[in-house]
């Protein structure tokens, strides 16, 4: 299988052999959903740069790994678009009021940042029409409107791309997963701030929870909606 | 308590990856009113080892009569050596011991507002029982010698990323003296 060699290099053999016994729901959908996480400004902070050189003044930025996946993710949209699959935008809920304080969707020592970071980014900005979720949590699941939008628009299956990909995609994939879906991960649109990082869960949610595919396969799943 | 980067990852995270990760560098302490969840494994979870270090830290919680709730995939019954006759059982459908269960409601019964979670696999319903905790508002504390996983690999880098952004983790010593 050609997605093998996204992780190779990392996953030793004996993990890799896990695999056999792989017990994913099959992909396919007749209704997929598009729903990309957590690709607002904050994580493209400091430009295409190694991430070690980013840290000290951009923490949350993702840095080459966010601008390397982001002309695929741009084909990506083109394409649900093109081929009416619906997009569901999942973003940081940046509310004041919705905030206790203290409880974040994860430990990191925060800066508070600048709340506008938080848009989406331009190139995948929301058209006219296109939903959003705002959420507070890893999960795009947890304490949303996910699951009831994507029940309203008949989906049958999802397509999840964004980041980080071992944490709130990790999440947001178990979330769909547990609750029935079908699941596809474009890898080539979803990154995290360390490769390792990256390639481990990338493997181990092909291994539990979804199929992990390529653009171009991720592309032709839609049109062939 | 060890160097937050002290522990089974260590060998697998370059100095680079560290330094990527500074940020999430924290004191890790046991929240208050902590429940001991058990993850009982679905089916094989690699060897054994972490089952010693769980009965261990579950005979200090039943002593200081933490509440106990462990949680079972559907297709299994409990590690016998970890369940104890009368303690609640709570069935979990599918990874994470929160989704589709009453296990929310059963914390709130007992008045708990943190966690201690142990079990099989940390990659699978371990890992994701931590992270949906998180998301409730719990503090997660977990012993890494009470977690296991049939893939060292995926038990290592499941660590990682949990103490990193989810919950804290520490040996079993140094979760048992915060008792």
């Amino acid at each position: 299988m050609s997605v093998e060699r996204l992780w190779s290099d990392v996953v030793d053999a004996p993990t890799r052999a896990l695999l056999a016994r792989r017990k994913v729901l099959p992909f396919r959908g007749k209704r997929p959903v598009l729903v990309p996480v957590d690709l607002y400004d904050l994580v493209y902070d400091g430009g295409p740069r190694p991430v070690r050189e980013l840290m000290a003044e951009y923490p949350a930025s993702c840095g080459e790994f966010a601008w390397r996946a982001l002309p695929p993710t741009i084909e990506l949209y083109r394409t649900a678009r093109a081929s009416r699959v619906p997009i569901v935008h999942v973003t940081y809920d940046t509310r004041k009021e919705t905030d206790p304080g203290g409880i974040h969707p994860t430990n990191r020592k925060r800066r508070q940042p600048d709340l506008s970071l938080y848009r989406i980014k331009e190139e995948l900005a929301p058209l006219e029409g296109e939903l959003v979720v705002y959420k507070k949590r890893a999960s795009a699941f947890f304490g949303t409107p996910l699951p009831a939008f994507l029940n309203e628009l008949g989906a049958d299956s999802l397509l999840i791309v964004g980041e980080s990909t071992s944490g709130c995609v990790r999440s947001s994939v178990v979330e769909a997963w547990s609750l029935g879906y079908p699941v596809a991960v474009a890898a080539d649109c979803v990154y995290d701030r360390s490769e390792l990082a990256h390639k481990a869960s990338l493997f181990d949610m092909h291994l539990k929870y979804a199929t992990v595919m390529e653009l171009a396969q991720a592309c032709e799943l839609m049109r062939n909606a | 308590m060890r160097d937050f980067e002290d522990y089974c990852w260590r060998d697998l995270v370059s100095d680079e990856m560290r330094a990527i990760y500074s940020a999430y560098v924290r004191e890790r302490k046991l929240g208050p009113q902590p429940a001991l969840i058990v993850v009982h494994p679905g089916e094989s979870a690699g060897d054994n080892a972490w089952q010693s270090a769980a009965a261990r830290l579950l005979e200090e919680a039943r002593r200081r009569a933490m509440p106990v709730i462990h949680s079972v995939s559907p297709d299994s019954t409990p590690v016998e050596v970890l369940y104890s006759e009368g303690e609640a059982v709570c069935a979990r459908p599918c990874e994470s011991a929160f989704f589709s269960s009453d296990l929310e409601r059963r914390l709130k019964a007992h008045g708990a507002r943190a966690l201690v979670v142990c079990g099989a696999p940390t990659s699978g319903a371990l890992r994701a029982t931590a992270v949906e905790g998180k998301s409730y508002g719990y503090k997660v504390a977990i012993a890494e010698e009470t977690v296991g996983d049939e893939s060292g690999f995926l038990h290592k880098m499941a660590l990682f990323d949990v103490a990193h952004k989810y919950a804290d983790v520490m040996s079993l010593e140094e979760l048992l003296a915060q008792l």
